[in-house]
């Protein structure tokens, strides 16, 4: 599971503005792509249709072949399962340990708790944060509770990574950091996907890159589909 | 940012946990959220107690009168009260007592009423002031088990003609009287026992929908995570069988505190029929039942919660 297809995607909000226009994509499996575009441009529209949060108004969306917007619920759960998500607003459980955040997927997924601690740890040292891992997100820099976002979007082994604007609040250093992290686990063979308005990081990364104006590619490396 | 880096980002596979400690992690939740918040499982435990103990209270007196009226019931029996000074009390006891469908006689004379009476009041000075007993001898007379109660009626009819007798009470009239109280304690228990089950109801579904809200940004990440449906319900009908339960348990609280307040009161009104205090029903099946009514009730209202609740919920 990998390759991930938009066949003349629309997406219209019931206030009618439409996010995506007749947009047709093709990331193939194992590769990392950067997603620009202005705000408001149809990054997180375009992420969230990925993560079946939203269904399209128009077209298809196939991952491995397969319309993910046709997926029953327990194979929409199974698809999920294989999807790790990071996001700009960290999206991270107050009331709970780092540990216990890291280990949300795994016990979604109903791992033991020796095989979840020995993973979670393998996740936070990964991100550095092994020494942080009784604590709650509260007690974190802004930097250090984005790693844990990824530790917890990376933790289940996903085959398709997506992150949104992940280094929206970081220093430029410690995006490189975050970029270099999310490069590794691509040539680990995951299809990363990472939406951001930087324009120096992503030219610094080398990556193909799609840029949305307005709902619309302005201009692609992706094949069209 | 880290040190020594694994060759592979990837962590080993996973290993499939089963059901049960899905269940147990599920439980140790639960327990952590509920005690971190004392005062308000305190509160939803006394509410749903409350609405629990008065229908229970309602139904173990309904069984108790029953019960009671049935042991009378078996017992039917005629009270003959004589004239102050008749002398007629102890011929007429002998020949109650030849009847065939009479099971006993028991004669009070005027002496033993007024030590009775004595026995039981405070008024030993007042009764020392006046000349005479003013308490009249009577007769107890229980027929038996299968006597024919039409030919009570009679007997009673007939007794009123004999000398010396002031009035005759057929005890089952006021039998009647409470069976009546009971069929109308049990009817109102049922009523009852229906609003109020809907209010424990409705308190659990409302104290769910807080641990709903409190929880709704892990219940995004979980469905997002893909979490299954059952996953997501899971801890909130824990909830409302946790709530449920302890109001159960409160309530049979209630309801002893209650008949301890109750019994000697009670053991004094049956003393005055000659009938000592049992009380029937409140044991350990009785406690076990407001448990477990307490624990289905609070999953209905955690179950109404939840699909009200999950069913709007935006992962995003």
């Amino acid at each position: 599971m990998g390759r991930i297809e938009f066949h003349n995607v629309t997406k219209r909000y019931p206030s009618g503005f439409n996010a995506l226009k007749d947009v047709s994509l093709a990331f193939e499996e194992g590769s990392m792509w950067f997603l620009t575009g202005h705000s408001g441009a149809g990054k997180t529209t375009l992420l969230k249709l990925l993560l079946c949060v939203t269904p399209p108004t128009q077209g298809q969306i196939r991952v491995n072949d397969v319309n993910i917007s046709q997926l029953n619920a327990r194979n929409l759960r199974y698809y999920r399962q294989h999807l790790g998500t990071v996001f700009q607003d960290h999206n991270l459980l107050t009331a709970r340990t780092v540990f216990d955040n890291v280990a949300l997927p795994l016990r979604v997924h109903g791992m033991s708790e020796r095989d979840l601690g020995k993973r979670v740890r393998a996740a936070l040292t990964r991100v550095g944060l092994l020494q942080r891992e009784s604590l709650l997100p509260t007690q974190l820099s802004v930097g250090e509770q984005q790693r844990v976002g990824i530790a917890r979007a990376v933790v289940s082994r996903p085959k398709i990574l997506l992150a949104d604007e992940p280094t929206g609040n970081l220093d430029p250093e410690l995006s490189r950091d975050i970029m270099a992290l999310f490069q590794q686990f691509n040539q680990a063979g995951a299809t990363v996907i990472v939406a951001s308005h930087d324009r120096n990081l992503i030219r610094s990364m080398d990556k193909p890159v799609v840029e949305l104006s307005h709902g619309e590619v302005a201009y692609g490396d992706a094949h069209a589909a | 940012m880290s040190g020594k880096r694994p060759t592979s980002p990837w962590p080993p596979p996973p290993r499939r946990s089963s059901w049960r400690r899905d269940h147990h992690r599920v439980l140790q939740d639960v327990l952590d959220f509920t005690s971190n918040r004392v005062a308000t499982s305190l509160l939803v435990w006394t509410l749903v107690g409350i609405a629990l103990a008065l229908p229970a209270s309602l139904m173990l007196a309904q069984s108790n009168l029953s019960r009671l009226t049935a042991d009378w019931g078996g017992r039917p029996g005629i009270s003959v009260y004589f004239e102050l000074g008749a002398k007629d009390a102890p011929l007429l006891a002998v020949r109650l007592e030849e009847q065939p469908e009479v099971e006993s006689v028991q004669l009070t004379t005027q002496d033993d009423a007024l030590r009775e009476f004595l026995a039981y009041t405070n008024l030993h000075e007042a009764l020392a002031d006046l000349e005479t007993n003013p308490l009249p001898a009577s007769l107890r007379v229980t027929f038996r088990v299968d006597a024919d109660l039409s030919a009570l009626e009679a007997e009673a009819t007939r007794l009123r003609q004999e000398n010396g007798v002031a009035e005759v009470v057929v005890e089952r009239t006021w039998l009647q009287r409470i069976n009546v109280a009971g069929r109308l304690a049990q009817r109102l228990g049922i009523v009852m026992g229906a609003l109020f089950a809907v209010g424990a109801v409705l308190i659990t579904s409302t104290t769910v929908r807080l641990a709903i809200e409190a929880q709704l940004d892990e219940l995004k990440v979980m469905k997002l995570v893909g979490a299954s449906n059952a996953q997501i319900r899971r801890p909130f009908l824990y909830f409302g069988a946790f709530y449920g339960a302890g109001g159960g348990l409160f309530a049979a609280m209630l309801v002893s505190i209650a008949l301890l307040i109750l019994e000697a009161p009670l053991r004094e009104l049956l003393g005055s029929f000659n009938e000592t205090l049992e009380l029937h029903g409140f044991d350990f099946r009785f406690v076990l039942g407001l448990f477990a009514t307490g624990a289905a009730l609070g999953i209905v209202g955690a179950m109404l919660a939840v699909r009200q609740r999950l069913s709007r919920l935006d992962v995003l």
